[in-house]
């Protein structure tokens, strides 16, 4: 799976779900993802709670996330939880700490348990 | 006499000392606080092992127990692993027996009713709270998202309480303490009424102190107030505010209640025994440790 694909899963999860919308209704944030291996940039967007994304960069990003692209890939697709790599180093995230414990929080309401 | 320490991960403005009587024991209570400095946390349950009767640990919980599933928050074993030979408890001891039964008997006093609407500002930490209002058909709303990451999204089922935590918990207590909960000086912030509709929505308002302080709306005329870990300068505040009644969930001594892990490390200290001990909820019920109600 490519990081394109995990995001794209990852938004169709965000999207289907209600809760999430709920959850989401009153965030709007830009996010760029950096793979600090391939560079090859990719970018989500939350809108009022409807989640896009895509191929490269993003204008004035909220928040800025770089690790391995393989990592990458791995938490958007579920198969890795975000706080394993965050710990270990892997996986530096720039933003306010409120949107980055959301998508934590997001990650693992999709893929948790 | 008996001593116990409470290293807390809060300000250093609340340390304080004091004494009570537990069970014909008189037990000396001194709190610690860390400003939210983990590793000094770490330093001061180092330097105590060994030299006190049971230790506590204050602003964080090592144990979060929803329904049969226990989770751990790993900076709070790292604090609990610094003793080796003092027992070291965070207050779910306490949390899971008197605080599931205060609601019900506040409820067979008549001091609450059920067509009243509850907020616990959290939930995940209190569930045997959460609990006893749910079995005795509260309204309640659980604010654990809306508060500890501002996503403004209430839980209004002890079952979805249930659910988001076996999906959440069990990462969650892998992250840094800071990122899920106020320490230090972060617990003495700006006043923040962004959630105040869900305050003016309820009659009752439960939970932990430090997050009712922060959201609080500028009135609370009316409302009854389940907490703990209140000052007199807390009391005076509430009642400012017009709240009717406060209930602590810990006893009152020298106007301020005391943390449950204050309460779990002086029963510790004074019966030998631990939260995993067979026998020790009928021993916390046996101390007649009770809260205290006040009509302000």
């Amino acid at each position: 799976m490519t990081l394109l694909e995990a995001l794209q899963q990852f938004v169709t999860e965000c999207n289907q779900n209600e809760r999430l919308r709920e959850m989401n209704r009153d965030w709007s944030r830009r996010i760029q993802l950096e793979p600090d291996d391939t560079q090859h940039l990719h970018w989500l967007v939350s809108d009022e709670g409807l989640v896009s994304a895509g191929e490269g960069p993003v204008d004035n990003p909220d928040m800025l996330i770089q690790a391995p692209e393989e990592i990458l890939t791995a938490i958007f697709s579920g198969e890795m939880t975000p706080t394993e790599p965050y710990n270990a180093g892997d996986l530096l995230v720039r933003g306010q700490q409120d949107d980055i414990m959301r998508l934590d929080i997001l990650t693992l309401l999709i893929w948790g348990e | 006499m008996k001593e116990i320490v409470s290293v807390s991960l809060g300000s250093r403005h609340r340390d304080h000392e004091s004494q009570m009587t537990l069970m014909g024991e008189t037990v000396h209570v001194a709190r610690r606080g860390s400003d939210g400095d983990l590793d000094r946390a770490r330093d001061m349950i180092r330097a105590l092992d060994g030299t006190v009767d049971a230790l506590g640990l204050g602003g964080i919980d090592r144990y979060l127990v929803v329904r049969n599933r226990r989770y751990e928050i790993q900076d709070a074993v790292r604090m609990a692993s610094e003793a080796r030979k003092t027992p070291v408890v965070d207050g779910s001891g306490i949390k899971n027996t008197l605080e599931r039964t205060i609601v019900e008997e506040l409820h067979a006093d008549g001091t609450i009713h059920r067509d009243q609407h509850v907020l616990m500002v959290s939930a995940m930490d209190r569930f045997g709270m959460a609990e006893s209002f749910d079995a005795l058909g509260y309204q309640l709303v659980a604010g654990d998202l809306i508060f500890s990451s501002h996503i403004n999204y209430p839980i209004r089922t002890v079952d979805e309480l249930d659910e988001l935590a076996r999906k959440l918990l069990p990462e969650v207590t892998q992250m840094p303490f800071h990122h899920l909960y106020p320490v230090g000086d972060a617990q003495t912030g700006d006043s923040d009424p962004r959630y105040r509709h869900y305050f003016e929505e309820a009659d009752i308002i439960a939970g932990d102190f430090h997050y009712i302080r922060r959201y609080m709306p500028e009135s609370l005329e009316g409302k009854i107030i389940i907490t703990n870990t209140t000052t007199e300068g807390d009391v005076a505040l509430l009642a400012a505010k017009g709240v009717q009644t406060l209930v602590t969930t810990t006893p009152v001594v020298d106007g301020r209640s005391y943390g449950t892990n204050v309460i779990e490390a002086a029963l510790v200290a004074v019966t030998g025994l631990t939260a995993e001990s067979p026998g020790w909820s009928d021993a916390v019920h046996a101390t007649g440790l009770h809260g205290t109600v006040l009509r302000l």
